[in-house]
């Protein structure tokens, strides 16, 4: 990249604004405004930047229905939203997938809408880290928060995580860079050990890297937890990494005086998915016997966390949520979107903040092809190509403010800076709408009558 | 007005040692994963999915440089990528993690998702690393995004040939749509 003058041209800065990129959710960024456009923007990353200085030329502008001839046309407000809420009241399986680049506020809407229309309300957890919230309800959650690791670390672990390409800020705001209290020096108080096959841009700023083979987690950790638990390796090399090595780093990780596991979708993704989260946080319990240590999952939008949170508090369960039978119903594998896609059971798709098209496999999204999608979104992505409605929403964190949960579970309250255009809506506003035109088309929740086990005995 | 440029034409690569030659091997037998870089973050989440910027930050295939040698491809030579789900043209460039002899990466998108693994096993997630995959050389274009969801999902086309739907006229960089646009707003 050639050289970039520095940005003088600005009306007014409007500081301590978050991040709505990933789940670092940076509270320090300061936006340069000029007529109401943000021009620049001060400590955020690449990505940060990129996102919050957005091409206007794919921005959703107005409220679009699919003409007869297949291309979408502008509508009113009125025209759009009625569309979408009859797609919704007539449908039998609605899904409603996405808000993890939304505001918990608007959630609180949607939930409703789901309730009562009986809908599937599902998240980006799905497809990056439901193996990590299944794992959690399996063997628990060793978690900090990122201050404590600012503060305390003396050892961070990356696995299956490219931190340096997905959350660019991490190592440099909260776990290896910063001065802490107890780490005064900063990096050099810190070990940093990278686990993934790959030697990606984290592993080359590394202390340590640990390229096990494709698939080899499990039994990699496998075989730190048994020499955690004394006991003596039999092969000479796991998952590609010689004993020797093995035992070397685990005697690194008993004496580190505090330690994290910073973990991505390396692990989520691989065969063993759930499994792969499991045997980690055992290995985190194990090592508590020895030091301190906890474990974080490396979330990938500002708010996936915050849709997580906010469905365990209301309905019990995190993410993949149904309410086809009147109450609330968490089956892996059944009620999660890939599964109900590749079945082709939804006749109905509305998709917030997220974008299928983009990042469901081809065979998931193929039954998108077949139903009606609509889409609630700031920008013309992939998905709109699919969208048959298309409501622009705001953009939070710019131009609405509202509540995010970062990755430590941390509440962040993001403020607005600018002002929306003119002709887009709040998401919150927007999903509020569809609520109340679907209760009007309805006059009844849809739900399933009420099972009865033996009519006859009643 | 003057905005600070987030723009970039293609990720920056690095240069082959050697020059490309005929190859050696038709078809390369590989390990495909998937998974997001920086140059394909950014271009996403600025909203640049329509634009040649993101058909080169997505739909990419970074290879070992020894493959590349062996399949006799340079640094934004096109390849066709197959896996039992799919099949799909992209750029080749050299990997700037090499090496991993044996493992392709393509960063995820609307062409990383034709050839992934839909199969969840129970778990939610579906299987985006570690799926088998060839690697050819090819003639045929990268298609642009809205190009390539017209040819995958022909939901808004009568063609249903997938031959004709590659070759029909582009969509463009810029949106599609009957309606107002953002300088009408001003």
């Amino acid at each position: 990249m050639s050289y970039e003058p520095p940005i003088t041209d600005y009306d007014e800065i409007v500081e301590n604004c978050t991040c709505a990129f990933c789940g670092c959710n940076c509270d320090d960024l300061d936006y340069l405004v000029k007529d109401g456009h943000v021009v620049a923007v001060r400590h955020a990353c690449r990505l940060g930047a990129s996102k919050i200085m957005e091409d206007m030329d794919q921005r959703l502008i107005v409220p679009m229905v699919r003409g007869a001839n297949g291309e979408l046309e502008e509508v009113d407000w009125d025209t759009a939203l009625d569309t979408a809420a009859e797609y919704i009241a007539k449908s039998v399986r609605p899904v409603f997938y996405g808000w993890s680049e939304t505001s918990t506020e608007c959630m609180k809407e949607g939930i409703e809408l789901g309730e009562y229309i009986g809908a599937v309300l599902d998240n980006q957890a799905t497809i990056c880290h439901g193996p990590s919230l299944q794992a959690v309800q399996n063997a628990g959650y060793p978690i900090q928060t990122l201050g404590e690791v600012k503060n305390r670390a003396d050892m961070i672990v990356y696995s299956g995580s490219n931190a340096m390409n997905s959350h660019p800020r991490h190592m440099g705001r909260y776990s290896v860079f910063p001065r802490g209290y107890f780490r005064q020096r900063g990096r050099f108080d810190r070990t940093v050990v990278t686990m993934d096959p790959k030697f990606s841009d984290t592993a080359k700023m590394s202390d340590k890297w640990i390229g096990f083979e494709q698939n080899g987690d499990y039994g990699f950790y496998n075989a730190i937890r048994a020499v955690l638990k004394g006991k003596k390796l039999t092969q000479n090399v796991v998952s590609g990494i010689p004993a020797e090595d093995i035992y070397e780093l685990v005697e690194e990780m008993k004496n580190a005086e505090f330690g994290v596991l910073f973990f991505g979708l390396g692990l989520t993704h691989t065969l063993s998915k759930q499994r792969n989260i499991d045997i980690a946080i055992k290995m985190v319990m194990d090592l508590n016997r020895f030091s301190k240590w906890g474990l974080t999952p490396m979330r990938g939008h500002f708010n996936v966390n915050g849709f997580n949170i906010f469905m365990a508090y209301e309905t019990g369960f995190a993410f993949g949520v149904d309410f086809s039978r009147g109450y609330t119903r968490y089956m892996l594998g059944e009620t999660n979107t890939i599964d109900l896609l590749v079945r082709k059971e939804p006749d109905c798709f509305l998709v917030i903040a997220a974008d299928p098209g983009a990042h469901f496999p081809n065979g998931a999204n193929q039954h998108l092809a077949d139903i009606p999608v609509i889409q609630i979104d700031i920008h013309w992505g992939p998905s709109t190509e699919l969208a048959d409605v298309v409501l622009p929403g705001s953009f939070i964190g710019v131009e609405c403010a509202g509540t995010s949960y970062r990755m430590d579970g941390v509440p962040i309250y993001m403020k607005k800076a600018i002002d929306k255009p003119e002709t887009c809506r709040d998401d919150e506003w927007i999903v509020r709408e569809l609520k109340e035109r679907v209760m009007k088309l309805r006059e009844e929740p849809n739900v399933a009558p009420k099972y009865v086990p033996n009519p006859a005995a009643e | 007005m003057h905005y600070a440029n987030t723009y970039l034409d293609k990720p920056v690569v690095g240069d082959l040692e050697e020059a490309a030659t005929e190859g050696t091997e038709k078809v390369l037998h590989c390990m495909l994963n998937t998974g997001s870089d920086i140059y394909q973050g950014a271009c996403k989440k600025r909203g640049s999915t329509l634009k040649e910027e993101y058909k080169n930050a997505s739909g990419t295939c970074y290879m070992d440089p020894r493959d590349m040698a062996a399949l006799g491809v340079k640094n934004w030579d096109t390849v066709l990528v197959k896996t039992d789900y799919g099949e799909v043209v992209v750029n080749a460039a050299k990997s700037r993690d090499a090496p991993h002899k044996g493992t392709v990466f393509i960063c995820k998108g609307p062409w990383a998702n034709t050839v992934v693994s839909h199969e969840t096993y129970c778990c939610s997630d579906p299987t985006y690393k570690g799926v088998k995959c060839t690697v050819e050389k090819t003639d045929r274009k990268v298609l642009l995004m809205a190009d390539l969801m017209r040819w995958v999902y022909k939901k808004y086309v009568d063609e249903t040939d997938d031959d004709v739907v590659e070759n029909m006229e582009s969509l463009g960089e810029l949106p599609v749509y009957k309606g107002r646009k953002w300088e009408d707003l001003k």
